[in-house]
């Protein structure tokens, strides 16, 4: 793996800024309380799981509707390796769901991801559906019942184990689609597929490389979520709600940028928890969601992250509602997929 | 020494023959010219060359290897490069970035270096951190012939490469040919621009409704019965 360019943050200032954040992340459980340690504990886990969507929808330009599927793999790996007789540790159960995630996505994405536009996203939302039916009829899963994970009721534990683990994602997604060939080649895909192929690079495989890692992250943090949440049922851990939160929260933070999925997952996870604190249910924060989806198109195409850079303008969110608008089939005048 | 081979190539879409045997050979350090009205099967040609399209039959061959059937990164890797007719960029990219996606494989610090050369080549060295969707039409061309020689092909398909250009960046263009042809490269070249062909085509393909009907120098297609009529039509009776 080649690097290129200089190293981001771009000055000392940038780099100590970074640092001071680090650091107060990392003390929360002894700055807060256990109710707001369990809030960015939810903050970690998603800020994660957008950037696993962002890698194929906001770099690889392919809207997955699946990613669900690979939470819900890694969750049921967990609680069914942790079950009484199996007894597995469980750090031991996360790279185990991890590689099922990586191999489902495989096995999926080689004939799935010949597909565009919206045939891609109804696609992986069918199989995500396939998964969800699989797990409620199953007799291994508990089915509708569910399974009972073991107890640890530590939440500085689990703040951990959700908060270093989405670090080292957002570091491995830095490295490898900002600062990578690998990068570029993603990138070629999304702008301009028949170009990549016509430059040398062979898009099937790194369709499949970026899909296969997109299922990996969800795959780890579903293993976690399960022992979090010590019980888990198709509905908890396969609904198709899962990944639209997803979508959400990488489109309003910014679709194919670093950041993006990290500010909209702790921006829309905080608004979740206050309107659950306020109303008891989140009917409205499904209602603001949409008014907050609404506004970003119409005026931060480039999502939140935009607010705070000097960086392009690629309105990616606004070719990805284009791509998926019936008849288009995600291609442009230009030939290309946007 | 012939570089591209292409015997009998025929492609159909439905009822509708777009390529119906095409045969002609391109020899080392050649540049040649593809002319033929809208619809003539001339970019339908290129995709089946560089593996966009799959030849319905026929042979392609690349320094005598059968290429035909090969799917495009394959034939880009073996030494075929190609421009679109429409500017096929990586928008959301900068310049530099979009010679850098390029590099597929080999060294990293000579590809940045090559990087440098061919901006420099292409006259867009001072473009290189802009973003490729803020270009002008002629700089966009100008940009992808330049992520075409990052690969350094020894064969290299134009389609329509001046197309819309300004004078001045139309000159860019066809420096670099001329410079890339006498450095050993092989060119086939789409155009509607007759000065451009008639100044660096030494052999001129015409194509109409998917079949070459005439081929040879400017001159002698030019006084072509066939040419005429294929851009013209038959005169009434």
């Amino acid at each position: 793996m080649s690097r290129v360019g200089g190293l981001v943050p771009g000055n000392r200032w940038q780099w100590a800024s970074l640092l001071v954040f680090v650091l107060v992340v990392l003390a929360v459980p002894f700055w807060t309380d256990d109710y707001w340690t369990r809030i960015f504990t939810g903050v970690a886990m998603w800020s994660a799981l957008a950037m696993s969507w962002n890698v194929m929808g906001g770099y690889a330009g392919y809207i997955s509707f699946g990613q669900a599927a690979f939470f819900g793999i890694g969750a049921y790996t967990t609680a069914l390796l942790m079950q009484k007789g199996q007894d597995w540790n469980f750090f031991a159960t996360l790279p185990v769901g991890a590689v099922l995630a990586g191999i489902l996505a495989v096995i999926v994405g080689w004939p799935v991801l010949k597909l565009r536009g919206a045939y891609f996203a109804i696609a992986t939302w069918a199989m995500a559906e396939a998964f969800l039916q699989i797990a409620t009829a199953a007799g291994f899963t508990g089915g509708s019942s569910g399974l009972t994970l073991p107890i640890n009721a530590s939440t500085s534990f689990f703040y951990y184990a959700m908060l270093i683990p989405a670090i080292v994602t957002f570091a491995v997604c830095w490295l490898l689609l900002e600062r990578s060939r690998f990068g570029y080649r993603v990138k070629a895909v999304r702008d301009h597929e028949p170009a990549a192929e016509s430059i040398g690079i062979d898009t099937t495989r790194v369709k499949i490389q970026a899909f296969a890692f997109s299922a990996v992250i969800p795959g780890v943090f579903g293993g976690i979520y399960a022992y979090w949440i010590t019980f888990i049922n198709p509905t908890s851990v396969l609904a198709d709600d899962i990944t639209d939160q997803m979508v959400v929260m990488a489109l309003v933070g910014g679709l194919g940028r670093i950041w993006g999925p990290v500010l909209g997952a702790t921006l829309l996870y905080l608004v979740n928890r206050q309107f659950i604190a306020s109303f008891g249910d989140t009917t409205a924060y499904i209602a603001a969601v949409g008014a907050i989806v609404a506004l970003i198109v119409l005026f931060l195409p480039d999502g939140l992250v935009s607010l705070f850079s000097r960086g392009r303008r690629m309105a990616l969110s606004r070719q990805l509602l284009v791509r998926l608008l019936p008849g288009r089939n995600g291609t442009t005048g230009r030939g290309g997929r946007l | 020494m012939t570089v591209l081979e292409v015997s009998d190539l025929r492609r159909s879409f439905g009822g509708i023959h777009a390529v119906q045997g095409v045969s002609f050979s391109l020899d080392e350090q050649e540049i040649l010219g593809i002319i033929g009205p809208n619809g003539s099967g001339k970019s339908t040609l290129f995709n089946l060359l560089t593996g966009l399209v799959r030849p319905g039959s026929g042979e392609v061959r690349l320094h005598g290897r059968d290429i035909t059937g090969w799917k495009p990164h394959r034939i880009a890797r073996a030494g075929m490069g190609r421009t679109f007719q429409i500017p096929a960029l990586f928008v959301n990219m900068t310049v530099q970035e979009n010679l850098f996606a390029a590099v597929v494989e080999g060294d990293w610090k000579s590809a940045r270096q090559r990087t440098g050369q061919v901006l420099d080549l292409m006259t867009l060295g001072d473009l290189r951190n802009e973003l490729a969707s803020t270009l002008s039409g002629g700089q966009q061309r100008l940009l992808e012939f330049a992520r075409v020689l990052m690969r350094d092909p020894q064969v290299i398909l134009l389609d329509e490469v001046t197309a819309g250009v300004h004078p001045t960046l139309r000159q860019v263009i066809l420096d670099a040919i001329t410079r890339l042809r006498s450095e050993g490269r092989s060119f086939l070249v789409i155009e509607h621009d007759m000065e451009l062909v008639r100044a660096v085509c030494e052999r001129v393909i015409v194509m109409d409704a998917g079949q070459v009907v005439a081929q040879g120098s400017f001159d002698e297609i030019a006084a072509d019965k066939s040419v005429v009529e294929a851009y013209l039509g038959v005169p009434a009776k």
